[in-house]
C-alpha cells in the first residue's frame, strides 16, 4: 500500500514536472510579454529543478538582446536566430516589439535593412484577407498594428522605406492591409520633406568636432556670400596656451566695418552661443561692436504738399548713403564669427591676435572686452528635469 | 460592413475615424500620442480583450462626437457663480472699449483697398511686454505628459524670445507613448464681447517672419477651427527652418505650401488653406532633439506677392475608395 502510494505520487510528480516543463516553455514566450511590460522577467519563471541536465539546458531563457556586442551584425543575427528557431515562429509579434525597443541600444534605429528584416519576420500569405468582411474589419489586428508600429518607428527616425518594403508588406497583408496604407502615405509625404531645408546637412552629421564646427561656421556665414572661412592654428601665436584649431569667418565688408570702428568704442568677444546641426550642437563666438547709426532719417510731414520733390528733376540730395550691410544689425555689428577646438578664453585671445595678423591691423588699437559666459539660457541637466 | 455601405465621403463618422488616425496612421508632427483619458492601460500587447482591439494612436478616441473643444486639456478650475459674475463685470469695461473701436472702424469706412506688392503688413510686432499678453506658451509638462519646459519673454533688444528645454523622456504612467514638444500660440481671433472671429488674410500670399533661431527647425501652425467637432482641430502646418547664428533671417513662406493636419496627423484629403477662416497662429518645436532651444522673433507679417500664382503645392488626386480617408 505504502509502496504503491509512493509509486502513484512519483507518477504524479512526473506529470507535474512535465506540466511545469511545458509551462516553462510557454514562459520563454511570456518573457517577451514581461519585457514589454517592464516586468522583471525572472519572477515569472518558476524555479523548477529538473532531474536531467539535458532538460535544464533547454529551459534556459533565451534573452535575445543581452549580447555584449551591440551592433547591427549581432542584431540581425538575433533576428535570424528567431526566424530559424522553429517553423511556426510563435510569439513573433512579441519578439518584434521587444526588438523595436532595443534598436537604439544597438544603434540600428536609422537602418532600413534592419527594419525590413523585422517586417520580414511576419509570415507571408496568412494575413491576407480572403473576403470583404475580413478586409474591412482589420484581419489579424494585432499583427497589422505591429507592422504599423514598425513603420511608425521608421517614420519617427526619418527612415524612408523602399520598394522592397512595399513588396514584403504586400506579401504579408495584401493590398487592403492598413500597414500598406501607412506605407503609401509615408512614401507620399516623407520624400517631400526630406530635402526641404535650405541649409542641408548630412544624415547623420559627422561626430568629429572640427568638421561639425566647420559646417556650423559655414552655415552661419552663408548670410554673406563673400565671407571667407579661414582655419587658424593657435600654435602660430607663441604665447598661446591652448594649442588648438580656430575656424574663423570674416567677409571683406566686415573688415571694412572693423577698420571704421572708432578707436574709443570697444569691441566685444561674445559667446558661447549654441547652434544645432541636427542632434549635434556647436558653440560659436562672435566679435561684435556697437551699432553706429550713420544716418538719421528725418521725419517728414507726409501730408505737406507745399514742397514736393521729383527725383527725376531735382538735384540728388546728400541724404543718399550706402545701405547697411547684413552685418549691421540693431543689436550690434557682427565683425567676425569663430569656433575653436577648446572654446576657452585663451583660444579666443589667440583668435583675436590671428585676426589682427590676417588683415585687421586696427584691432591692436581698440579696446576689446571678453564677455564669455555660459551658453544662452539656463543650462539644465536632463536628469534634473526628470527628477522634478 | 458599416464602412462598406457608406458612399464615398459622406459620413462624418468615418471621416472622424480617419482624422483621428484610428482607421489609418498618417504622418504625425506633434509627438503627442496617448489614449483617451478614461481608457484603461491596454496599449500593451499583453491584453487582448474586446476593448483592446481599438487602436490607441491619437489623442482622443471619440467615436460619434466630441463634446470638448479642448479635448480635455482645458482649465479644470471651477469658479463660483458669484466669482464669475464679478470677473465678467470687470471684463465688461475692456469689452466695451473693443466694441467702441469696432464701431469707429466701421464708421470710418476705410478698408485696405490696395495691397501693395513687396510691402509687409506686420500683424504681430513684439516690442513691449504687452505684445505678449495675447500669446501663450505651453509644453507637455503642463499636462503632466512630459518634461519639456518653455518660456515666452521680451529680450533687452525688444524682441520676443521663445526659449526652453526640450525633453523627450516619456513619463512612466503607461499612458503616454511619446513626449517632447513646446508650443507658442496666439489667442483665437475674436471681436468684442468674446464673439469668435477670423483673421481675414484672403489678399495675402505669403507669411513673413523675421526670426533668429538656433539651427533647429520649428513648425508653423495656422489653425482653422471649423464649426463641426471634426473640424475643431484643423491646423495647417509648414516648417520654419532657422539658420542659427547671430544674424536675423527673414523667412517668407507662401500659404500654398501649408498642408492640413488634424491633431498632429497629416490628412489624406488636402485642400488649400482657407485664408479667411484662420483662427490662430502658433509656432511649435518638437524635433525630438533633447536640449535647450531658443527662437527670437522680431515680427510676424503678411505680404501680397502678385507673381506667386501657385494655389496649392500638393497633389489633390483621389485614391481608391476606402484606401485613404475622405
Amino acid at each position: 500500500m505504502f509502496i504503491s502510494g509512493k509509486c502513484v505520487s512519483s507518477y504524479r510528480l512526473a506529470v507535474t514536472l512535465t506540466r511545469c516543463y511545458r509551462m516553462c516553455q510557454n514562459h520563454v514566450l511570456i518573457s517577451y510579454h514581461g519585457r514589454l511590460n517592464d516586468f522583471p522577467v525572472q519572477t515569472l519563471v518558476p524555479k523548477v529543478a529538473f532531474s536531467t541536465e539535458k532538460e535544464s539546458k533547454e529551459l534556459v531563457l533565451q534573452d535575445y538582446f543581452n549580447s555584449e556586442n551591440k551592433d547591427k551584425e549581432t542584431y540581425l543575427c538575433m533576428v535570424d536566430m528567431f526566424k530559424g528557431r522553429d517553423i511556426h515562429r510563435r510569439g513573433h509579434v512579441e519578439f518584434i516589439y521587444a526588438a523595436l525597443r532595443h534598436m537604439e541600444e544597438f544603434n540600428v534605429h536609422k537602418d532600413l535593412e534592419v527594419y525590413k528584416s523585422l517586417i520580414d519576420i511576419l509570415p507571408k500569405g496568412k494575413f491576407i484577407p480572403q473576403n470583404i468582411f475580413q478586409a474591412e474589419f482589420m484581419h489579424y489586428p494585432k499583427q497589422q498594428q505591429c507592422a504599423i508600429d514598425i513603420l511608425e518607428k521608421m517614420e519617427d527616425n526619418g527612415v524612408i522605406p523602399d520598394k522592397e518594403t512595399e513588396t514584403i508588406l504586400l506579401n504579408i497583408f495584401g493590398r487592403r492591409g492598413y500597414p500598406l496604407r501607412k506605407y503609401w502615405r509615408m512614401m507620399y509625404w516623407m520624400p517631400k520633406f526630406k530635402n526641404l531645408s535650405p541649409w542641408p546637412l548630412p544624415n547623420p552629421v559627422p561626430s568629429d568636432a572640427f568638421e561639425l564646427s566647420m559646417m556650423a561656421i559655414k552655415r552661419i556665414s552663408s548670410v554673406d556670400v563673400e565671407t571667407k572661412v579661414a582655419v587658424y592654428q593657435a600654435e602660430d601665436i607663441p604665447e598661446s596656451l591652448d594649442k588648438t584649431w580656430i575656424i574663423s569667418a570674416q567677409s571683406p565688408r566686415q573688415k571694412e566695418l572693423l577698420a571704421q570702428n572708432p578707436e574709443n568704442s570697444p569691441i566685444y568677444v561674445e559667446g558661447a552661443f549654441r547652434i544645432w546641426l541636427r542632434n549635434a550642437q556647436v558653440n560659436y563666438f562672435i566679435l561684435r561692436s556697437d551699432y553706429h547709426h550713420t544716418y538719421e532719417e528725418e521725419k517728414e510731414d507726409e501730408d505737406d504738399v507745399s514742397r514736393l520733390e521729383v527725383p527725376l528733376v531735382n538735384q540728388p540730395t546728400s541724404k543718399i548713403v550706402q545701405a547697411p550691410s547684413v552685418h549691421e544689425q540693431e543689436d550690434g555689428t557682427i565683425l567676425a564669427v569663430c569656433a575653436t577646438g577648446t572654446s576657452s578664453r585663451d583660444s579666443l585671445l589667440s583668435w583675436i591676435r590671428l585676426l589682427e595678423r590676417d588683415g585687421n591691423p586696427s584691432l591692436s588699437r581698440m579696446p576689446i572686452l571678453f564677455t564669455s559666459k555660459s551658453p544662452l539660457g539656463a543650462v539644465i541637466q536632463l536628469e534634473d528635469v526628470k527628477a522634478e | 460592413m458599416f464602412l462598406c455601405q457608406i458612399k464615398h465621403g459622406l459620413c462624418p463618422h468615418v471621416t472622424r475615424l480617419y482624422r483621428q488616425g484610428i482607421l489609418a496612421c498618417s504622418d504625425h508632427f506633434k509627438n503627442r500620442q496617448f489614449c483617451g483619458d478614461k481608457e484603461p492601460l491596454i496599449s500593451s500587447v499583453g491584453s487582448m480583450s474586446f476593448v483592446s482591439r481599438r487602436f490607441f494612436y491619437s489623442s482622443n478616441n471619440c467615436w460619434f462626437w466630441e463634446k470638448d473643444i479642448k479635448s480635455g486639456y482645458g482649465s479644470k478650475e471651477k469658479h463660483s457663480r458669484i466669482q464669475m459674475i464679478r470677473d465678467g463685470l470687470q471684463e465688461l469695461r475692456n469689452e466695451i472699449g473693443l466694441w467702441k473701436d469696432e464701431i469707429t472702424e466701421k464708421l470710418h469706412c476705410d478698408p485696405i483697398v490696395c495691397y501693395r506688392p513687396g510691402e509687409v503688413d506686420v500683424m504681430w510686432k513684439f516690442d513691449n511686454p504687452e505684445s505678449l499678453s495675447r500669446w501663450v506658451a505651453t509644453s507637455d509638462c503642463d499636462h503632466g505628459e512630459g518634461f519639456s519646459n518653455c518660456n515666452l519673454s521680451i529680450t533687452s533688444g525688444k524682441k520676443c524670445l521663445f526659449s526652453g528645454t526640450l525633453n523627450t523622456t516619456v513619463p512612466k504612467d503607461g499612458r503616454i507613448k511619446k513626449a517632447g514638444y513646446c508650443n507658442m500660440c496666439c489667442h483665437r481671433a475674436r471681436k468684442s464681447f468674446k464673439r469668435e472671429a477670423y483673421f481675414e488674410w484672403n489678399q495675402y500670399t505669403h507669411i513673413v517672419l523675421r526670426v533668429r533661431g538656433d539651427g533647429r527647425s520649428y513648425l508653423l501652425n495656422l489653425a482653422t477651427s471649423g464649426y463641426y467637432d471634426i473640424m475643431w482641430n484643423d491646423v495647417f502646418h509648414y516648417v520654419l527652418f532657422t539658420r542659427g547664428g547671430p544674424y536675423w533671417q527673414i523667412t517668407k513662406i507662401p500659404f500654398s505650401k501649408f498642408f492640413l493636419g488634424s491633431k498632429g496627423r497629416v490628412q489624406d484629403k488636402q485642400y488649400p488653406i482657407p485664408l479667411n477662416r484662420i483662427t490662430s497662429l502658433g509656432i511649435s518645436v518638437g524635433d525630438g532633439i533633447n536640449g535647450p532651444f531658443n527662437l527670437e522673433i522680431d515680427y510676424i507679417g503678411l505680404e501680397f506677392d502678385p507673381t506667386h500664382q501657385e494655389k496649392f503645392a500638393y497633389e489633390m488626386y483621389r485614391t481608391d475608395n476606402f484606401i485613404a480617408g475622405y
